[in-house]
């Protein structure tokens, strides 16, 4: 019995050794000669030996230990390695993707590490590919496009995305930022300086999300705003929404969201409230709110949200069929649903912002208007005498897991749906 | 005989269990007919919601602006009488009580008309001592056995319960977190039921309760977008999926029934259906928007 309790005691032990040792560091794995390590490696793959120059290299090279990483022998896994490319570096790098963060950088989920790091040596601190921010922009090409022209630049977007952001992973916030906004720009923004008073006009706003209003990546417009900015925000008459700033609540609203809004916008208010068909939503107390931002967006419109994001927040199954369908419709891959819809009101079905659906689908299929399959008033669908013919008869406009965009696996079933004669 | 008898009891609970559990599958609609006009040969336009009772069928014309009523009895359909009044605008919705008065929501005037059963109408809906009644959004009515009158104020976030007579009893203030309610009923135990569209969720209040808890989880894995809702005399929920094109059948307690119905144009299919009601008899009437008619089914469920 105590030789058996020896036995598990050393075991386990020696298990709880192994663990704690770093995966590079495991002493002879592979019992090669005496003082071998990696000398034996680097006498064929001499490219290995040139990086060795370079100012910074990975330590289980720097120390010759190949067999950190690679198998010498075989290996499932390309360029040999012990494991897999997307887990390999965690066996040593653990805690580099906390298990609570907020955010977590993509390629840092999915383990693709040599994005960003080379393997073995670099000219860059951290084994980086490249140095500042032309590493982040090789993969964010529209942002390094967007900061290099906008005239009024943030400094330190221009010193480097770090500044702001952690490459890996959040703990405390989203966007991999290293901390939630407004603390992280209060870093940097002194809320007590009486400049930053005078900026926003006496209002209290030094605890409120900077980036609501402001672009943190610059922007064209002076104090970094929005590309669309609410003119009451431009002309800087806060006090036509907001209470005054002497009140004992400065930021509170003067009315609820849809009155207020409906005092300067009555004309489009009205006009809608008239219609037969309301996107609900619009009218409701914060409604103008649940789509729109009311200061400055980046959006056209005031939209809070690229227009996909926002209908695709209330009509997500509408957003996936057009996901998955095999046919794309080019304006809801753009993100242009009102290129069809009304985002207020409508006399017609589905918010259509034409009577005719025949007409809203010839304003860019104008050919198949008069040159497709009979359509239009004069013509009863087979299936229902209370329809008659046009482009829904047999397309879904957000898609199907069908070509086309008609709800059937091929056109003959479509087509004997109504031409029943020609049913095999 | 014991013996005997425990041997029969083993086979009958071995014959009974398939049954309870496949009972997900058990909610059938068999088609019926199909209502295209009204007794003059006009056809429905976009008809957005429907009341029945076992011998009647009032459906809202919304496309045009009137409701219609029918005479529905051992599958056969007769009628189809024309109500149009002036005051009003687009009904998408229509409600009976048990005196046969209609309470119609009209989407263009933002307010529920309240009509006599021969049509004539009595009054917009205006309790006199609720609170923010000047931006009240009506989405929905509902009645209970004692015909109160629930009202889904989606500008306000509230359900309003007035007393048969029109006059304000009280209101529930929505839960917190909802996506956007869509449609509001009562249950034969008074509890009333609404529906929220994004989250897919239906939340309960108790009769006398004043607020409102889940009753059931997420439906999205059963259905796309619901919109609208209706429950039989047994208590069992019918929730209309109408970018899926179907009707989700729930128990008395949300557990999922069965669903049945297809999205499309023949016959017994529907294309963006709005509304359903089902009457003591299992007759369910499903209104089929987008196809311009009204689709009649029986039912059998457990």
């Amino acid at each position: 019995m105590k030789l058996l309790y020896r036995i598990l005691l050393l075991t386990a032990s020696s298990a709880a050794l192994f663990l704690s040792v770093p995966a590079y560091a495991q002493e002879n794995v592979f019992h090669l000669k005496p003082g071998a390590h990696g000398k034996i490696c680097l006498g064929c793959h001499v490219d290995i030996q040139e990086k060795l120059s370079k100012p910074f290299v990975h330590t289980p090279v720097k120390i010759g230990q190949c067999t950190g990483c690679h198998d010498p022998h075989t290996s499932n896994h390309p360029k040999q390695l012990a494991a897999d490319t997307s887990k390999i570096c965690f066996k040593c790098h653990k805690d580099i993707v906390p298990s609570n963060a907020r955010s977590v950088h993509k390629v840092a989920r999915e383990g693709k590490c040599v994005n960003c790091h080379d393997p073995h040596a670099s000219d860059n601190k951290f084994n980086l590919l490249k140095s500042g921010n032309d590493l982040c922009f090789g993969c964010h090409k529209d942002m390094a496009q967007k900061v290099a022209s906008v005239r009024f630049k943030h400094d330190p977007v221009e010193k480097g995305c770090i500044n702001c952001h952690s490459p890996h992973a959040s703990p405390g916030a989203e966007h991999l930022l290293k901390n939630d906004v407004p603390d992280l720009c209060k870093g940097c923004h002194n809320i007590n300086a009486p400049i930053f008073a005078s900026k926003h006009m006496g209002y209290p706003v030094g605890n409120a999300k900077c980036i609501l209003c402001h672009n943190p990546h610059g922007s064209n417009r002076a104090g970094m705003l929005f590309d669309n900015v609410h003119p009451p925000v431009e002309s800087k008459m806060c006090g036509q929404c907001h209470e005054s700033t002497t009140s004992q609540n400065p930021l509170a609203l003067k009315k609820p969201v849809f009155e207020l809004c409906r005092s300067c916008h009555s004309n489009m208010v009205d006009d809608a409230l008239g219609k037969n068909q309301l996107h609900w939503p619009f009218y409701t107390k914060g409604g103008c709110l649940i789509c729109h931002t009311p200061h400055a967006s980046k959006e056209t419109n005031l939209l809070n949200a690229p227009m996909l994001k926002l209908c695709g927040k209330c009509h997500s199954d509408t957003i996936e069929r057009q996901e998955k369908s095999v046919t794309k419709h080019e304006p809801i891959k753009d993100g242009k649903c009102m290129a069809c819809h009304a985002p207020h009101a409508s006399d017609n079905l589905m918010l259509f912002n034409q009577t005719s659906v025949i007409n809203l689908c010839g304003s860019c299929h104008e050919w198949q208007k008069h040159s497709t399959h009979p359509i239009g008033p004069k013509y009863t669908d087979p299936r229902n005498k209370n329809n008659t013919l046009m482009c829904l008869s047999c397309h879904r406009a957000h898609g199907t897991p069908y070509k086309t965009m008609i709800p059937f696996p091929t056109i003959t079933e479509l087509c004997i749906q109504c031409h029943k004669e020609y049913k095999r | 005989m014991i013996r005997k008898l425990s041997g029969l009891l083993l086979l009958l609970a071995a014959l009974a269990l398939p049954a309870s559990a496949f009972g997900a599958e058990a909610f059938k609609a068999r088609y019926i007919t199909t209502v295209y006009t009204d007794d003059k040969g006009v056809s429905i336009s976009q008809p957005g919601g429907l009341a029945c009772t076992g011998d009647t069928l009032i459906v809202s014309d919304s496309g045009n602006d009137r409701l219609l009523v029918y005479g529905y009895k051992n599958e056969n359909l007769t009628g189809g009488k024309e109500i149009k009044v002036s005051q009003m605008g687009y009904p998408f919705k229509v409600r009976r009580n048990s005196k046969g008065d209609l309470f119609v929501p009209d989407e263009k005037q933002h307010r529920i008309l309240h009509l006599k059963p021969d049509g004539t109408f009595v009054e917009f809906l205006a309790p006199a001592d609720l609170p923010d009644a000047q931006t009240m959004d009506p989405k929905g009515v509902a009645l209970d056995a004692g015909d109160n009158i629930y009202i889904l104020d989606i500008y306000s976030g509230r359900v309003v319960i007035l007393n048969p007579d029109g006059k304000f009893r009280r209101q529930i203030e929505f839960p917190k977190d909802y996506g956007f309610m869509s449609d509001i009923t009562v249950n034969t135990r008074g509890d009333i039921l609404l529906l929220d569209s994004v989250k897919a969720v239906i939340y309960s209040a108790p009769k006398d309760s004043n607020t409102f808890s889940p009753l059931t989880k997420s439906m999205k894995e059963y259905m796309n977008f619901p919109v609208a809702m209706t429950t039989d005399t047994k208590g069992n929920i019918y929730v209309v999926d109408r970018t899926g094109g179907g009707i989700v059948m729930l128990g008395l307690d949300g557990s999922f029934k069965g669903r049945q119905l297809r999205l499309g144009w023949r016959t017994d299919e529907v294309y963006y259906p709005t509304d359903v009601c089902v009457n003591e008899n299992g007759d369910m009437f499903v209104a089929d928007r987008n196809n311009n008619r009204v689709q009649i089914y029986s039912t059998e469920n457990p």
